[in-house]
């Protein structure tokens, strides 16, 4: 299981939510929150590609954010 | 991504730039001040096909961004090139936010005749499928507002409405 | 060169209007203002200039007067006049419209970016269909010029499908009434008297490929039969241009022209290339550098060279061209041409690639053989990759939606100097342009980076080299004369469809039949 922090002020929630799905055949999520985070632990379902699934995961959230024009305002 | 591990460039300060050596990835830490975040954003997603990019705001007032080759690298050299790389576009997004701001009327301008121009008027059948209760366009220049509105003047009917207001005051003190 | 050093000169801001500046040589600035207009200075000039030390009444006030670089006399009247003329294309919709009729090919060229098929793969042919489609949304073009261009694959594999566009399109432009022409980039080798005989009578335009002297050009243009790739492009090259003089055309004005794909094979050959160009008859010479789609990409490591090789080459061709002009040969080449012509007569020529904003889905489109409609060729090629960013929709959508595509609006953005790092301060940009499927392919987004970017070190290269010459020109008027030749565009009208003429037949045309001419019986 790998933890990442995706900072409110630069992740989008609906970003997460929307990339949680999407990779779902992937990897196991869950789901939780700080004041500042977005905290999603991942354990993938594929060992050997594991590095893959957490960094594409991580990046497909940053591309759905950035098209969504960024984070929410607060 | 760990901070166990930190190393550096020869010829990058490394409150700048430093090389996680348990993962192989950069971590180039940025001040807000002169890149803001949409430049963050726009550098960060060209790299997004050869790296796993992950930014983060471990204060305020910056930001940091990690980037993981996605083949793996093992030499410095290409770890130095990526954080290179990086730096040149996180620079012209920066400077690209400033000039489109600057120049704005005049980009929009030239879009907006370019594009009038190579699509030409709508049919009647383009005007039926279009959709009136759409929220109107930016409206930099004010030219939608009334004088009243930019200025703060009352309309004349504001104006007389007050007056009668006053009157009846007057009349009732 | 000795950098002029801006520290020691100490700039003062106040009597100069709005301008750019670039050091050419030792001692000639180049100074350049909002609207295009230019000077040279001496290094001396310069410091006057930018000191705000010019004499009134002096020479030099006089030159920096007369085109606009004073602000206490700046002429904004005069100076958006010309904006306007520079800009004169924004108005009208796309001109060129790209149809690729079939990715089926003869040849198998080593840089070839059109992602050819082989023989067999009829599959990849353009339906009647498909192009009658094409040809209702090119003829919706808001622009009253209209440029139908085959191109492939090699369009005549497809001849069936070019005679139907030519004869759709010119049956519906009688109602219509755009100024039409035709153009085909074809390789040649599959041209025949009865296809040549169709294409001259309905006026289409033929443009060829000649990679340079035969062995080159051979070399990285392969016909799989053993046949002779350059033969079979001089032969039709000469019949054609026989042709045009049969037909009573002037041959100094129309002519087949050829293309150049510059490779790392070509860079050493620059006098030979020209020498064959001027020996096929060809007046013109477009000395491309190679680009980075399709195979070009996948050979990249064979045919690529640092841009400053290919700027070696361009130089050393260039001044072989001029030359060969002063001794009274015709040949121009083509980039200089684009760029001498916004230079010296403030006028855009509207090349497509070199234009601010650039053309891609306001200038052109490209319609795919399988209906899709992309912003420009490079586009169409990028999705040949499974990469469909340029892509606006199909030839089953209307006109105004395909052109009003967010895809276009961005294009447009991203290719608006006046929003681009470098540009913004760049001397050549009232004269210059990007390419933003170009930049996206190469830089990793449809806006690039300027200073790293290969069109822009051409473009910055050529603009040098002919800022070099026209300040050598101040002491060599010939010179001036033939690049002022280089920019004289003579109009080809033969080429213009006549809307009111009947469609020439070739064989295997369908005649229709009036009723009303039916013979009355007896």
């Amino acid at each position: 299981m790998t933890e990442l922090r995706f900072h409110r002020e630069l992740y989008s929630g609906e970003a997460i939510d929307e990339a949680v799905k999407t990779w779902s055949n992937f990897a196991e999520f869950s789901l939780s929150e700080t004041p500042e985070h977005w905290v999603v632990e991942v354990t993938p379902k594929h060992e050997a590609a594991a590095r893959q699934i957490i960094g594409e995961f991580g990046n497909y959230v940053l591309g759905l954010t950035v098209d969504r024009g960024g984070a929410e305002a607060s | 991504m760990s901070t166990d591990n930190q190393t550096s460039f020869s010829d990058i300060p490394e409150a700048v730039a430093s090389v996680s050596a348990t993962d192989r990835s950069v971590s180039i830490n940025l001040d807000a001040e002169v890149y803001p975040l949409q430049a963050v954003y726009g550098a960060a997603y060209i790299f997004l096909d050869r790296c796993f990019v992950f930014i983060d705001r471990p204060a305020e007032g910056s930001y940091r961004v990690t980037l993981s080759a996605k083949q793996a690298v093992e030499e410095s050299e290409a770890l130095r090139a990526l954080v290179g790389e990086f730096a040149n576009e996180l620079l012209s997004c920066a400077w690209r936010h400033q000039i489109t701001q600057d120049n704005r009327v005049a980009i929009e301008t030239v879009t907006v005749q370019a594009i009038a121009g190579a699509m030409g008027e709508p049919s009647l059948d383009d005007l039926a499928d279009f959709d009136f209760t759409d929220e109107a366009l930016d409206d930099p220049l004010g030219i939608a507002q009334s004088w009243e509105e930019k200025h703060g003047r009352k309309s004349p009917g504001e104006d007389k409405a007050e007056g009668d207001a006053a009157t009846s005051e007057e009349a009732s003190a | 060169m000795n950098p002029i050093n801006l520290a020691k000169i100490k700039p003062r801001p106040g009597s100069q209007a709005f301008f750019r500046w670039r050091q050419i040589d030792d001692d000639v600035v180049l100074i350049t203002n909002l609207e295009g207009n230019w000077l040279l200075l001496s290094r001396d000039e310069f410091t006057s200039f930018a000191r705000g030390e010019v004499e009134p009444g002096s020479e030099l006030h006089t030159r920096l007067d007369d085109k606009n670089f004073l602000r206490a006399t700046y002429d904004i009247q005069a100076a958006s006049e010309r904006v306007k003329a520079r800009k004169h294309f924004v108005h009208n919709g796309p001109l060129l419209h790209v149809m690729v009729v079939t990715l089926r090919c003869n040849e198998t060229c080593v840089y070839c970016h059109a992602s050819r098929a082989n023989m067999d793969a009829v599959e990849t042919d353009m339906s009647a269909e498909t192009a009658r489609k094409a040809v209702d949304i090119a003829l919706a073009s808001t622009n009253g010029f209209v440029t139908i261009e085959f191109q492939g694959g090699e369009p005549l594999v497809n001849f069936p499908i070019v005679k139907e566009i030519i004869e759709y399109a010119t049956e519906r432009n009688k109602e219509i009434g755009k100024r039409l022409e035709f153009t085909m980039v074809s390789n040649f080798a599959l041209l025949d008297e009865d296809k040549l005989e169709y294409l001259l009578a309905n006026k289409v335009q033929m443009c060829t490929s000649i990679d340079g002297p035969e062995e080159l050009h051979n070399a990285q243009r392969k016909l799989p039969q053993t046949h002779n790739a350059f033969q079979a492009a001089a032969k039709w090259i000469k019949r054609v241009n026989e042709a045009y003089g049969e037909m009573g055309l002037e041959t100094n004005l129309y002519h087949v022209e050829a293309l150049l794909t510059t490779t790392k094979a070509t860079l050493d050959k620059w006098k030979e290339v020209v020498d064959t160009y001027v020996g096929l008859g060809c007046k013109t010479i477009f000395l491309r550098p190679v680009d980075p789609f399709g195979f070009a990409e996948r050979a990249r490591l064979r045919l690529e060279y640092p841009r400053s090789k290919y700027l070696e080459f361009y130089r050393n061709a260039v001044d072989y061209m001029i030359e060969l002009n002063r001794e009274g040969v015709e040949i121009l080449e083509r980039y200089a041409a684009i760029f001498l012509t916004k230079i010296l007569r403030g006028e855009d020529p509207n090349f497509l690639d070199n234009r601010n904003p650039a053309g891609a889905g306001i200038g052109q489109i490209a319609y795919s053989y399988d209906g899709n409609v992309y912003t420009c060729d490079e586009g169409r090629m990028l999705a040949a990759t499974q990469d469909d960013t340029f892509l606006l929709g199909t030839v089953d959508d209307g006109y105004r939606k395909l052109v009003g595509h967010e895809t276009v609006r961005a294009m447009t953005i991203a290719t608006n100097l006046d929003q681009q790092p470098d540009c913004v301060n760049c001397a050549y940009q009232p004269y210059c342009g990007t390419n933003a499927a170009y930049n996206y392919k190469a830089q990793g987004s449809i806006f690039g980076r300027m200073r790293d970017n290969n069109v822009c070190a051409v473009h910055k290269g050529i603009q040098d080299y002919l800022f070099e010459k026209l300040a050598a020109a101040k002491d060599d008027p010939e010179l001036l004369e033939i690049f002022e030749r280089w920019t004289t565009i003579r109009p080809r009208d033969h080429f213009v469809q006549d809307p009111n003429a009947e469609t020439a037949a070739g064989e295997g045309t369908v005649e229709t039949v009036d009723a009303s001419e039916e013979p009355a019986e007896a």
